[in-house]
């Protein structure tokens, strides 16, 4: 089966590690070739990174509530980077303060997200998603 | 500029100085004298350093929260509430990220932006945006003592507009703003840049203005080994001394096991006065912080209550001078101001239940303060060792050479070659040691301790079940123990491509 290669990194001047290792590992045990671009990667980092690898999918962490900001105009510049089409998934704790989730949600699907994940989401949850995104 | 401990050369402070004061528009209004005189008018129940000495004298633990927002009189309005509702002893003001990362203009921009949403879209209070008079505002709305808390590795126009501004304590250190907080900067940068600071701090003794200066003790505030959190405190501690800093306050993160953290937090003072002692310095007050739990949190607020009340129950038995309170709402991101409250009245509720009470000591608990000297000491020996006595030169060896290693830190100046893992009874034990350098009864202990659990869990130790001690307190246990059939259904994926048989095969990096 061919392997599906994933941009993985924490957006923004955000710092937060521990779940971007743990995420490395749990998508590359579970069979895919994972880019880490780690923590503090600009917008531009993840769009050079996807294309330099081919990448099917940007996986895009925010822990620390500046998410908002920091994802605007992602998808924009996917697109006038050529690569448009990319699937892109974010999880983490995206705002500032306890917000109803599903506005959050709708908020980062308007941005252009395919997925958007509450804090707490298991990596299996998201890897799911992915076979059913990918068809594999 | 040469790396050493020694004082900091004073022509290049003020070279340093004049670059570090036109970094961003609001530099210009630093005027140190006229600061100093400022400083001089603060009431001394307002002075930090005075009222940590107060408690660490009556033998009292203070609640302090973590708090800050975008614009000024929300922010205003949050410490107000604490201090009154929530009835926090010390007050904080947190940075926001981008002003940690000194982007100014992006904090400028999500200033305006919480201006025209009327909520704040900032993590924190962005200081040096506002600027010196705008500080001033908080600590003299405030009735008890306020700190900078942040998480910046180049700190130097932040320690200068808030110092001026009338803070009088300010959270950070070279390695402890470093390792967890950067990718890409080097050590040797952030020891100098942390320099600047003490050295600032110093210039402010001198002329009888009380500053209190507080390393960041949980470092990633992942299953960081006691003894390792310990020697770095210690390399800031002197580091910091080294500049004229006087009031030191040393912290250490909540690793859940009772018997291991209050060893910690008994060892900490005295592992610090050791070494500060032979490297010859004097002249400091050496107070200690415990900051409650800071790994993943449950979701569930009660939950979440047990957990705060568990770290407010080690802080007041290990008799820290001050707890740094978690929050209900932890699990998803910033608090409100109630909830930040209401973590703050769990603490002090605790906190005030037992004062009087101490934990007796037993063989264990003096088994558990043994190993953390012993291993700190070995840590810190083989810093001054590869430092040729100078400690400074020593730490930045030290992580090169793997000899100091912080677990899941994103800078690439740190080895990541340690693992560290829960034993049966939920402390924060060696997995893998990495170049850490510890004798073969030390590193036995720690074996023998993971060899135990790996058999009553019936697995091998692996970096599996790091990972489920990472999310176990979230999941509502200490220890990670492999997931029951039901819950383990969901990791079979994993389990599914070769369960790990050692942590040779761990793809941490």
């Amino acid at each position: 089966m061919e392997q599906k290669t994933l941009v993985l990194g924490v957006i923004g001047a955000d710092v937060h590690a521990v779940g971007n290792r743990i995420l490395d590992y749990a998508f590359s045990q579970a069979g895919f070739k994972v880019i880490n671009i780690g923590v503090l990667a600009s917008q531009e980092e993840f769009i050079r990174a996807a294309i330099e690898t081919a990448a099917e999918v940007i996986l895009v962490s925010s822990l620390y509530g500046h998410g908002e900001i920091d994802c605007r105009g992602l998808r924009e510049k996917c697109q006038e980077a050529g690569i448009g089409d990319i699937l892109l998934y974010i999880g983490g704790n995206l705002v500032i303060g306890k917000q109803d989730f599903s506005e959050v949600e709708k908020r980062f699907k308007d941005m252009g997200f395919d997925r958007v994940y509450p804090p707490g989401t298991m990596p299996e949850v998201a890897v799911a998603d992915l076979h059913k995104d990918l068809k594999f | 500029m040469e790396l050493t401990v020694k004082q900091m050369d004073p022509e290049e402070f003020t070279r340093q100085r004049q670059e570090v004061l036109a970094q961003w528009i609001t530099g210009k209004d630093v005027d140190f004298e006229e600061a100093v005189v400022y400083h001089k008018n603060i009431p001394l129940s307002k002075v930090f350093a005075h009222k940590l000495e107060e408690g660490k004298r009556q033998g009292i633990t203070f609640a302090q929260p973590r708090a800050g927002v975008a614009l000024l009189h929300e922010h205003l309005e949050l410490l107000q509430y604490l201090q009154d509702e929530g009835g926090a002893d010390f007050l904080p003001t947190t940075i926001d990220s981008y002003t940690r990362q000194n982007r100014y203009t992006e904090a400028q921009a999500g200033i305006e932006e919480s201006r025209a949403v009327g909520r704040s879209m900032l993590n924190g209070f962005p200081a040096v945006n506002h600027g010196v008079a705008a500080c001033r505002q908080v600590v003299e709305k405030m009735q008890v003592p306020v700190q900078v808390r942040h998480g910046t590795p180049d700190a130097r126009l932040l320690a200068e507009i808030t110092l001026a501004g009338g803070f009088t304590a300010y959270e950070g250190g070279g390695i402890s703003y470093n390792i967890p907080y950067a990718k890409d900067v080097s050590i040797e940068s952030t020891i100098k840049y942390w320099q600047y600071v003490d050295r600032l701090v110093g210039l402010y003794e001198e002329r009888g203005v009380s500053i209190n200066r507080e390393p960041f003790g949980p470092l990633t505030g992942t299953l960081v080994p006691p003894a390792i959190s310990h020697a770095v405190a210690v390399i800031e501690g002197v580091l910091a001394v080294a500049q004229g800093v006087r009031s030191l306050t040393l912290g250490y993160g909540q690793c859940g096991n009772l018997l291991q953290d209050v060893a910690a937090l008994h060892t900490l003072p005295v592992v610090a006065e050791e070494y500060l002692k032979k490297l010859g310095y004097s002249n400091f007050d050496l107070t200690t912080v415990f900051h409650q739990w800071m790994g993943g949190f449950p979701q569930d607020e009660a939950k979440a209550y047990g957990v705060i009340s568990w770290g407010a129950t080690v802080a007041a038995l290990g008799k820290a001078t001050k707890v740094i309170v978690k929050t209900p709402h932890e699990a998803l991101g910033i608090p409100t101001k109630e909830a930040n409250a209401a973590g703050i009245r769990t603490t002090k509720q605790i906190l005030n239940m037992l004062k009087d009470q101490t934990l007796p000591m037993t063989k264990e608990l003096a088994l558990e303060e043994q190993m953390i000297l012993r291993e700190t000491r070995a840590i810190l020996d083989k810093v001054l060792e590869l430092g040729e006595g100078d400690i400074a030169v020593g730490a930045v060896r030290a992580f090169q050479a793997g000899v100091i290693d912080v677990p899941f830190a994103p800078s690439r100046f740190n080895a990541g070659k340690i693992l560290p893992a829960r034993d049966s009874q939920g402390a924060v034990r060696m997995l893998d040691f990495g170049n850490l350098p510890f004798d073969t009864e030390i590193k036995a202990f720690h074996q023998e301790r993971i060899a135990l659990r790996g058999r009553d869990e019936g697995r091998d130790p692996s970096f599996q079940m790091v990972i489920d001690d990472i999310y176990a307190i979230g999941k509502g246990m200490l220890v990670g123990r492999p997931r029951s059939k039901e819950a383990g259904l969901r990791w079979s994926a994993f389990e599914e491509r070769g369960a790990m048989s050692g942590i040779s095969q761990c793809e941490i990096k």
